[in-house]
């Protein structure tokens, strides 16, 4: 235990003394203060003009008009400055030679990766002091906040984070020098976009494997929706990323047996990935509910006993095919977990398809009885459903409908304190912190 | 498995292969409890892989390595966290390492690094960086010290008054294995020796065995005989 309190303190005065990390912290505020400063800008302009209205409700809706905007600037310093950082603590002990020192003790290269993830992980969460100002300000301004959501954005970025960290030490671990390792980790970065990409030209199984990547799991978080699978998907990403690291970073181990060991790391990830996909489970965190049905249709929806089929006859970038997804299958997938529903299109743009027979065609399938439709709103989908499971929609109440928080005001102080305060006092701290012995 | 009384250290045949080079081949010797052996070899030899080896960082192709004691490897040409002080790096390894109350301050009058305490060590000259890192090896607390090459950048008052300070630590009872390319320095420190050259074993013995074996008067002829 001693041991691992005197690891704790050296990890905490090597982050301290990382020159990357107070770069990075520097960085962040002015980053989070664009984001922060146009999305209130953004915010106040749109509820000054009309108010709000319902269905449009959304638009006031601080998890979509503030925090997603404003932790969006974490997104992008978690993707291009923390890795550095985590190199930087990783790397530095090899290129050193402390490594040789270190690992002379029976503490478990694992746990020594732990707890100097663990400090990244403080030194990320001092980081996000700054969209942490930028709730205070929204606070302060008589923005609403909505715990519930505001929690899932941050989870989602933490989450994201904890990857970063991972991926970080993985690649520091497995390769030779510290800018080999950034390389590694900015190509890892690039790869996970490519996917996105395929996954939008092509769909199918890119589709699939999209949904885990950074990018797309803090979009699933930022739109107020906890994934169950995510969650435990990128936990297991984080853990095998660490496993990985301390394979590669014990000192005595012949190529073979490293190879070997991270073939078995890598083959019980994917074991944990294919288990994790498999739950369904999922929390609706924002207040809009907007990614769920009415409770009412949900309750209904769940009277349903038969097996749900749903062909959609959308080519990948059709951008009906999107408003479906995330209009009404997406509710519908979190009611009825049973619900199968595919995709079928001959090309991935769909342009040259819209004369084919079928194509935008929506077929529904429920115990034998078939329904077609072309309507792709939520509340398409909805009575479609219901239409064929002969079931009465429940009456829509008032109470259902989100009505926003609309808040007319300029992001007063917010410029003061994002891009004078903060670069001023982190400056000032690096000053002290460097050149403290 | 452990080596008979008296020997904390036995290495049998150790082999070790650098894809087509064999960078040690079938190397043994002993280390006898509470001596210092110096570890002698042009460089080349094979010195820091075989300390390497028996330290555990690098996986060994052939051999065996046995010890009745834990043992600690301080390597050469290393700057461990140079951005922390020597004070706070050595409260670091004593913290680490579970050293004993008292050798923390009975190290660092032993080898002068009182003065350097503030200092960063990634701001100390190799002479100074040589002292600290020894002072981490014996703050380790570990009765087998393996350090390679310990007087490398020192000057003659300084590699005087450390190898006197390493006598005195194998007094109280630890035992320290060095390798040594300045064969002067090694006779003034050193028990006993193993002669290394071309990752073989060319002898072992005390000054007065191998001077003998080799028909000289001196260690350095000895060894250009034995080599």
């Amino acid at each position: 235990m001693r041991s691992r309190k005197w690891l704790l303190a050296k990890e905490w005065r090597e982050l301290m003394a990382s020159r990357a990390w107070w770069l990075m912290l520097l960085a962040i505020g002015p980053l989070v203060g664009v984001s922060f400063i146009s999305a209130v800008t953004a915010y106040g302009e749109l509820s000054g003009v009309n108010g709000t209205a319902a269905g449009v409700g959304e638009a006031f809706s601080p998890l979509i008009g503030i925090w997603a905007p404003t932790f969006s600037a974490c997104e992008l310093a978690a993707a291009f400055l923390l890795p550095f950082v985590g190199i930087r603590l990783v790397a530095g002990d090899r290129q050193s030679g402390a490594l040789k020192i270190e690992l002379q003790h029976p503490l478990s290269s694992m746990t020594r990766l732990s707890i100097k993830a663990a400090v990244l992980m403080a030194g990320w969460l001092i980081a996000t002091i700054a969209p942490a100002i930028g709730v205070a300000l929204w606070a302060g301004y008589g923005g609403s906040i909505y715990a519930p959501e505001l929690l899932t954005v941050i989870a989602g970025h933490l989450l994201n984070a904890g990857l970063t960290i991972a991926l970080a030490a993985t690649a520091a671990a497995v390769t030779e020098h510290p800018a080999t390792a950034a390389i590694v980790t900015l190509t890892v970065t690039v790869g996970t976009w490519l996917i996105n990409f395929a996954a939008a030209v092509s769909g199918g199984w890119w589709e699939r494997a999209a949904a885990f990547t950074p990018t797309a799991m803090v979009a699933e978080f930022q739109r107020g929706l906890w994934r169950a699978d995510l969650t435990l998907v990128a936990i297991s990403l984080i853990v095998a990323g660490l496993a990985l690291a301390a394979i590669w970073l014990r000192i005595g181990d012949a190529v073979r047996r490293r190879l070997r060991r991270s073939a078995i790391v890598m083959g019980l990830l994917a074991l944990a990935i294919a288990g994790a996909a498999m739950v369904t489970a999922s929390w609706d965190a924002s207040e809009s509910r907007r990614n769920s049905f009415p409770e009412a249709a949900e309750a209904a929806l769940q009277s349903i006993k038969g097996d749900l089929r749903i062909e959609a006859h959308f080519a990948p970038e059709d951008p009906r095919r999107s408003d479906l997804e995330h209009g009404g299958f997406r509710k519908l997938r979190r009611a009825l977990p049973r619900v199968r529903i595919d995709y079928v299109s001959a090309t991935s743009v769909g342009l040259f398809e819209q004369t084919a027979d079928r194509y935008g065609e929506i077929w529904y399938e429920l115990d034998g009885r078939k329904l077609t439709s072309r309507v792709t709103t939520a509340e398409g989908v909805l009575e479609s459903v219901f239409t064929l499971a002969g079931i009465g929609a429940p009456p829509e109440s008032d109470e259902d409908v989100f009505r926003g928080h609309p808040l007319a005001v300029t992001p007063r102080g917010a410029g003061v304190l994002f891009y004078g305060v903060w670069p001023v006092s982190v400056a000032a701290l690096a000053f002290f912190m460097l050149r403290r012995k | 498995m452990r080596p008979a009384d008296g020997i904390c250290l036995r290495v049998s045949g150790l082999t070790k292969r650098y894809g087509g080079l064999r960078a040690l081949d079938a190397v043994s010797f002993e280390v006898r409890r509470g001596e210092v052996l110096g570890l002698i070899g042009p460089n080349g030899s094979g010195k820091t892989t075989l300390f390497e080896c028996i330290g555990g960082v690098l996986p060994l192709d052939a051999g065996r390595v046995e010890a009745d004691a834990a043992l600690f490897y301080l390597p050469d040409s290393i700057a461990p966290w140079p951005s922390q002080s020597v004070g706070w790096a050595l409260d670091f390894v004593a913290g680490y390492f579970g050293a004993p109350s008292g050798l923390r301050e009975a190290v660092i009058e032993a080898l002068a690094l009182a003065p350097l305490l503030t200092q960063r060590i990634g701001q100390l000259s190799k002479g100074q960086r040589k002292r600290a890192l020894l002072a981490v090896g014996l703050l380790t607390s570990r009765p087998l010290v393996l350090a390679d090459e310990p007087f490398d950048g020192l000057d003659l008052r300084q590699t005087r008054d450390v190898a006197e300070a390493l006598r005195s630590f194998a007094r109280d009872g630890r035992t320290l294995v060095l390798s040594i390319h300045q064969i002067n320095d090694a006779a003034r420190v050193c028990d006993r020796f193993v002669l290394l050259s071309g990752g073989t074993v060319r002898g072992e013995g005390t000054l007065s065995e191998l001077t003998a074996r080799a028909h000289t008067s001196t260690l350095e002829e000895a060894f250009l005989a034995l080599t």
